[in-house]
């Protein structure tokens, strides 16, 4: 029992640290909370049902097409609601207009899809491996892979392709990386593609580890990439990976342990705790403000 | 300009070029056009004999309390607070169960509900000495949905998702509260004291203090104001009179809910006070007006109203983010 409920909360960390590193990424650049982000998730995720369910289209390329209309939204959104605003104004007035980017994807989403739970096909296979007396589904094993493999080659991207180096140097900071030549436009639009886009897979797994497929999904998605980031330090990658296990695992063990309905209540006194004793994260830096 | 370098009256001067403000000025200094305001105020429900409309307006003093507490959180102490929503809970749900449970009145029920927000607002402010900005919205959103999840899961006290219901008809010295032109009535009292209470506040150096910390943090702490005593006290108040809306809420709709406390309840909050415009008293209702009569309006098409909102919420940042008849946006 223990293992088994250890090792599903390890999948979901990993499902989360996907979605977390979008976030985390745009966090780290432009200090602002992209509310959209968890609904961009949800979005392709009802992209991906579609495709499967209506079309039975192949499992590998519906996914490489939600994911990639995911990070289209997310680069639209902040194109169209975030650009105008990032020189001159307050990020607050930036964290606003990304409520309302939300509000609307989410509301678009509802008149598509309706709100409520639409069962998600299993998209791998369904038996167990049985190692050292443990039944571990398969599916669980492939999603744990997947996303770790992800994780990895973004980790590699960001070190060593030239594109990765300039996200780096941009979130650095944005006026000296502009003066040594980096287009920082087009490097943060190109943040939010691959933020949106690894959220679509994250979303992707984690429906079709639950078989269900919801609105909801979009605003706990935010909140749970958002607590992840902050829990483990926002703009680090590693950070994402701490955070997202720990979100992920506490879950699960709540859930089981002590009661589900108060698994949501209990991550978010997490969070403030977390905000309370120690805001930089376990993996951040202090980041001092400036006169 | 003499007096710029207390840091007292610069916010204040700003605060009186705008359209807006000249528009509250005409009304104070010409007291004919106040008492004729207050007059149209007083016979409305003579004028408007639809109770439906009645009701509409009802609603929009109920978010006008609401707006009006939460702009000096948001445009005057310049805090982001999307859980609103969670103390206008709190103040519906202590007087439902004090009315209910505990065979309270309706006003000393008030009061009380008004204390809690106003104890939990202060509690919810104490860390806006570590946390700062994005991080204290994340808190606010996180004690939003608490307060929702747990008002849904413990049943024995608040009902769970069925909610209390059957909150009986208030009576306050004898004037029996049933119909809608008596919550108008009602209503209208409590955003008049809202009203003149954070007028005074406003305008005393308690609210002068607050000001040039939204102007500017560092210099105002460098002019000796205590800077996170005053931001949790000034969250602590803007919570004061949700906590009042909410006794409203529940008495008016004699039922309440966990989903009447939703996190969109709180971003819509939010979205009235920008839109109508933040650091001004009266803007934020100009906000409700708007909003209310643009969900009326589109009543017909009630699937697509948050898809409005957010697009009036996006267009109006992009090209006036101080609000329409905002004076201050946020800086920083």
């Amino acid at each position: 029992m223990f293992f088994d409920v250890l090792f599903v909360g390890i999948m979901v960390g990993a499902i989360y640290t996907l979605v977390t590193i979008g976030y985390s990424m745009v966090y780290s650049i432009l200090k602002l909370m992209n509310f959209a982000h968890g609904d961009v998730y949800m979005f392709g995720t009802f992209i991906c049902y579609t495709l499967l369910a209506k079309y039975n289209m192949n499992p590998i390329l519906a996914i490489i097409i939600a994911a990639a209309l995911g990070g289209l939204l997310a680069s639209v959104v902040e194109i169209v609601a975030y650009r105008r605003l990032r020189a001159e104004q307050h990020r607050m007035i930036s964290m606003i207009t990304a409520l309302g980017a939300a509000y609307v994807i989410q509301n678009s989403n509802e008149l598509k899809w309706g709100n409520q739970v639409l069962p998600f096909p299993s998209i791998l296979n369904t038996e167990a491996l049985h190692v050292f007396g443990l039944n571990i589904p398969m599916t669980q094993i492939i999603t744990l892979g997947i996303a770790v493999g992800l994780i990895v080659l973004f980790t590699l991207f960001l070190k060593y392709h030239s594109y990765g180096k300039a996200i780096l140097c941009v979130s650095e900071d944005i006026p000296t990386a502009s003066l040594m030549g980096i287009p920082i436009n087009k490097t943060i639009t190109m943040v939010y593609f691959i933020g949106g886009m690894l959220g679509v897979i994250g979303g992707i797994l984690y429906s079709s580890s639950y078989n269900a497929v919801s609105l909801a999904m979009g605003f706990r998605g935010t909140i749970i990439a958002f607590t992840a980031a902050v829990i483990g330090g926002i703009g680090s990658l590693s950070g994402a990976l701490v955070g997202g296990m720990i979100m992920g695992i506490c879950e699960n063990f709540i859930g089981v342990y002590i009661s589900s309905a108060y698994r949501d209540p209990i991550t978010f006194l997490l969070l403030i705790i977390i905000l309370l004793v120690k805001p930089t994260g376990i993996m951040g830096s202090v980041e001092q403000s400036k006169v | 300009m003499k007096n710029t370098i207390s840091g007292q009256k610069k916010p204040f001067n700003d605060l009186k070029n705008t359209k807006f403000k000249y528009v509250l000025n005409l009304a104070k200094n010409q007291k004919g056009l106040f008492v004729l305001f207050t007059l149209v105020c007083i016979l409305l429900p003579n004028i408007i004999t639809n109770m439906y409309y009645l009701g509409i307006i009802n609603y929009m003093i109920l978010y006008s309390i609401l707006c009006m507490g939460l702009n000096l959180i948001l445009g005057y102490a310049g805090l982001l607070s999307l859980g609103h929503a969670a103390f206008y809970g709190l103040g519906g749900y202590a007087t439902a169960i004090l009315i209910t449970r505990y065979g309270f009145s309706f006003l000393p029920a008030m009061i009380i509900s008004g204390i809690v927000a106003l104890l939990f607002g202060m509690l919810l402010g104490l860390p806006t000495r570590k946390v700062r900005g994005d991080y204290f919205c994340l808190l606010t959103i996180a004690f939003g949905e608490i307060f929702r999840l747990v008002a849904q899961a413990w049943i024995g006290f608040t009902n769970g998702a069925m909610g209390i219901v059957g909150i009986p008809i208030p009576n306050i010295l004898g004037w029996s509260i049933r119909t809608e032109v008596d919550f108008y009535y009602l209503g209208l009292m409590l955003l008049a004291f809202t009203y003149f209470t954070l007028s005074l506040l406003v305008n005393s150096r308690f609210g002068r203090a607050f000001i040039a910390i939204r102007e500017d943090e560092l210099a105002a702490s460098v002019m000796g104001i205590n800077t996170a005593v005053y931001k949790i006290i000034v969250f602590g108040i803007g919570c004061f009179y949700a906590g009042l809306a909410g006794s409203y809420l529940a008495v008016y709709q004699t039922t309440i809910t966990p989903s009447n406390f939703r996190l969109e309840e709180s971003c819509l909050m939010i979205i009235m006070v920008i839109v109508g415009g933040m650091g001004s008293l009266l803007a934020p209702i100009a906000g409700v007006l708007v909003m209310t009569l643009a969900t009326e309006y589109f009543r017909g098409i009630a699937e697509y109203r948050m898809l409005i909102i957010g697009v009036i919420m996006v267009v109006v940042l992009l090209f006036r983010p101080q609000g329409i008849f905002g004076t201050s946006a946020f800086k920083g």
